[in-house]
């Protein structure tokens, strides 16, 4: 008995983290890189292990300290919350690969901000809060999950000490302040009304009292800010594209689906009698909105990681079709809905935290940041370069990816439900999407316009690739991922 | 254009306001009562005091979680602060001048009492108002009294000690919360030892809180101290 609770990965997922984060505080700057690796792989195996579980024995709670709900605090793992714990895991290993790389390569270079400093920890409490956030069943323990992910998100935005990224993490931390404090507020409107937190006590309970309509405004207003919904999305692109490349990558890929994930939790969950058609129609429409928005914000961008950030605000405008999607439509089309909204969140997490790899390869080499300068590039980097396309091939949604697979999923949802209009939003994203990708891909082959400045270490190379093949092979086996969704 | 912003802003939260009073006016009695389960889990918590037994033992993990929180809020100022170009921090005031001797003598014997004052805070906590938080607070509060008074340095390079003892706390806490899946859940104390585990974490915190809170003060590059070239 008491060596399988000792093996549980349900509390290992968050004592893990924490307890590497910890370490590599102690131990110092730029220390802990390897410490961080061994735990993220060890943390790969424990998703995998309670995936596994999850899908053949069913959704499991456990209670912390052993005091059931509503007294302590119950976690539960169903299938939702085993797929982004596997996603969390599978974006940040290949990511700390590349980011010891990385770190070593700007630290020998001139040319390029340091932020090695308190990568480590702060990366470890990110990785622990995203697993504390997608255990939650309790939406205060989900309010400490966001303040945990959202502080340390500003830190690693301001790794580098520059002012432009210093500015951009100060305005990041006002606009995630101001989320969760929106959020904050609706858990004590709901606190006030039934006296509990606890979301399985919550959900037979709620009924549409003016203090809990209130409520669900808030925390979807909130959320939507930290999502970065358009038009929300204006402390994004300045916090993502004037990151450090790792950390550009762990925010795009993972730290803004947590947000979007509480907030499918709280619709689909206990917030299920309040919503409404219409609600779910304008959730929608800023989804839409975002997609042609942020593509065309791509298309204009000097610089190369700021095109890829907007490509992020794009990419995010898909996951909130899921609303309009699956709210009062038949099963059908929900379930394809659902499928196609989460398979959104692994592809464009895989694909994104590749995209922004391979940049900050180019980028290293090429000695600036800049669409312009992206001469010769393919040349020199061609790995990076490939796996830059492979990621813009999910990204547009052309098979065999995992973006195909997306975005047909939620197209059956939508012509099942008749709503024929959000079909037209998936075409124009996926063509403007390879505008853009095309658009860097151009001047990557174009001649050296430049002296070259030396090339990358391979490990940057090979992990951006390993994430963009993650990416396009997710098309060819996302059964099992799809079966986990229905789970609970 | 910003004045446009600014009325907006204001609509927006005279909007909020107005909501937020009807709903609370018409808030019903909230049918779950956990005072009354507190009241009754009580003796097993391992103490008299139910905010403290809330804190530490039933919702210990939204405890332990905030703890990192902290730990992080200093991290990410380091981290902000650790770059080539680090913010310039303009000159303190209250350090351009050299120390007042009746500050600096009313620090010396309130430094003292106010450590006092945290040990008892701490040792309180197991059965009424009092605890970590509270106890870390006023240690902290000590610090930076001192510091203002010029009878302490800025921490301008944390050593590994220092990091160390800002961790110890929450490293303490994690470790009593991993000591729990032997007793067959995360975080959960054997109800003999549930009083002891919960004095012994709560002295760890209020150590490593009261540091952690003082870094936010006394971290960082230094200011630069008297007036011209002093």
């Amino acid at each position: 008995m008491a060596t399988t609770e000792l093996a549980d990965p349900i509390p290992w997922l968050v004592l893990l983290p924490l307890a590497w984060a910890t370490a590599a505080f102690v131990l110092g700057p730029g220390r802990g890189g390897r410490l961080a690796v061994a735990g993220l792989a060890v943390q790969a195996a424990l998703a995998l292990a309670l995936a596994a579980e999850v899908l053949e024995a069913g959704p499991r709670r456990y209670a912390v300290g052993g005091w059931a709900a509503p007294l302590g605090i119950e976690l539960l793992a169903d299938g939702l919350a085993a797929f982004m714990l596997a996603t969390t895991a599978a974006v940040a290993l290949p990511v700390a690969v590349y980011a010891r790389g990385y770190f070593r390569a700007v630290s020998r270079s001139d040319a390029h901000p340091k932020g090695a400093t308190w990568f480590w920890p702060l990366t470890g409490y990110l990785v622990a809060a995203l697993d504390v956030l997608f255990l939650a069943a309790d939406l205060f323990n989900l309010y400490v999950g966001l303040e945990l992910l959202g502080l340390a998100a500003v830190g690693l935005t301001a790794l580098t000490g520059e002012r432009a990224a210093v500015a951009a993490a100060l305005r990041y931390l006002l606009a995630s302040l101001l989320g969760s404090g929106a959020y904050l507020m609706g858990v004590a409107l709901v606190y006030g009304a039934y006296g509990t937190v606890s979301l399985a006590t919550l959900a037979p309970l709620i009924e549409p009292l003016p203090a809990v309509a209130l409520a669900a405004g808030l925390m979807a207003a909130g959320l939507a800010l930290k999502t970065a919904l358009f038009p929300l999305h204006f402390w994004l692109p300045p916090a993502h594209g004037g990151a450090a490349s790792p950390v550009s990558a762990l925010l795009s890929a993972l730290v803004v689906k947590a947000s979007f994930y509480l907030l499918l939790r709280l619709w689909f969950g206990i917030y299920a009698p309040l919503t409404t058609a219409a609600a779910a129609q304008l959730l929608g429409a800023l989804g839409a909105a975002a997609v042609v928005w942020g593509s065309v914000q791509a298309l204009r961008q000097e610089r190369l990681k700021m095109l890829v950030a907007y490509s992020t605000v794009a990419q995010l405008g898909y996951l909130f079709l899921v609303f309009p999607l699956a709210t009062g439509t038949g099963p059908a089309a929900a379930a394809a809905a659902w499928g196609g909204a989460l398979l959104q969140v692994l592809a464009h997490g895989l694909a994104k935290a590749a995209m922004f790899a391979a940049a900050g390869a180019m980028v290293l080499a090429a000695g600036r940041d800049a669409v312009a300068g992206l001469g010769g590039v393919g040349a020199r980097l061609p790995l990076s370069l490939f796996a830059f396309a492979l990621a813009g091939v999910t990204l547009m949604g052309l098979p065999p990816s995992g973006g195909f697979t997306a975005k047909w999923l939620l197209l059956r949802a939508a012509l099942a439900s008749g709503q024929w209009w959000w079909a037209a939003v998936l075409v124009v994203g996926g063509l403007l999407a390879a505008a853009y990708v095309f658009r860097v891909l151009r001047q990557a082959f174009l001649p050296v316009e430049a002296a070259s400045t030396g090339g990358v270490p391979r490990s940057l190379e090979f992990a951006a690739l390993a994430l963009a093949l993650g990416g396009v092979l997710l098309g060819l086996f996302g059964e099992r991922p799809l079966a986990l969704l229905g789970v609970g | 254009m910003k004045k446009a912003l600014q009325w907006t802003v204001a609509a927006l939260c005279a909007l909020l306001a107005a909501a937020l009073t009807v709903a609370l006016l018409a808030l019903p009695g909230a049918p779950v009562r956990l005072a009354a389960e507190v009241e009754a889990q009580l003796p097993a918590s391992g103490v008299a005091h139910p905010v403290t037994a809330v804190l530490l033992n039933f919702r210990g993990y939204d405890t332990l979680l905030e703890v990192a929180v902290l730990l992080l809020a200093l991290l990410g100022m380091l981290a902000a602060g650790a770059g080539p170009r680090a913010l310039a921090v303009p000159p303190d005031p209250l350090l351009a001048v050299p120390p007042d001797p009746l500050l600096a003598g009313l620090a010396r014997t309130l430094a003292p009492l106010m450590l006092l004052v945290a040990g008892y805070l701490l040792w309180a906590g197991a059965h009424r108002p009092g605890g970590a938080f509270q106890a870390g607070a006023v240690l902290a509060a000590a610090a930076v009294l001192l510091r203002l008074a010029g009878l302490l340095p800025a921490w301008a390079r944390p050593g590994r000690r220092l990091r160390l003892a800002w961790a110890a706390g929450f490293a303490l806490f994690l470790l009593a919360a991993a000591g729990g899946l032997a007793a067959g859940a995360l975080l959960r104390y054997p109800p003999d030892w549930a009083g002891a585990l919960i004095l012994a974490i709560e002295a760890g915190l209020t150590f490593s809180l009261g540091l952690i809170l003082a870094g936010l003060f006394l971290a960082g590059p230094e200011a630069p101290r008297g007036g011209g070239g002093a």
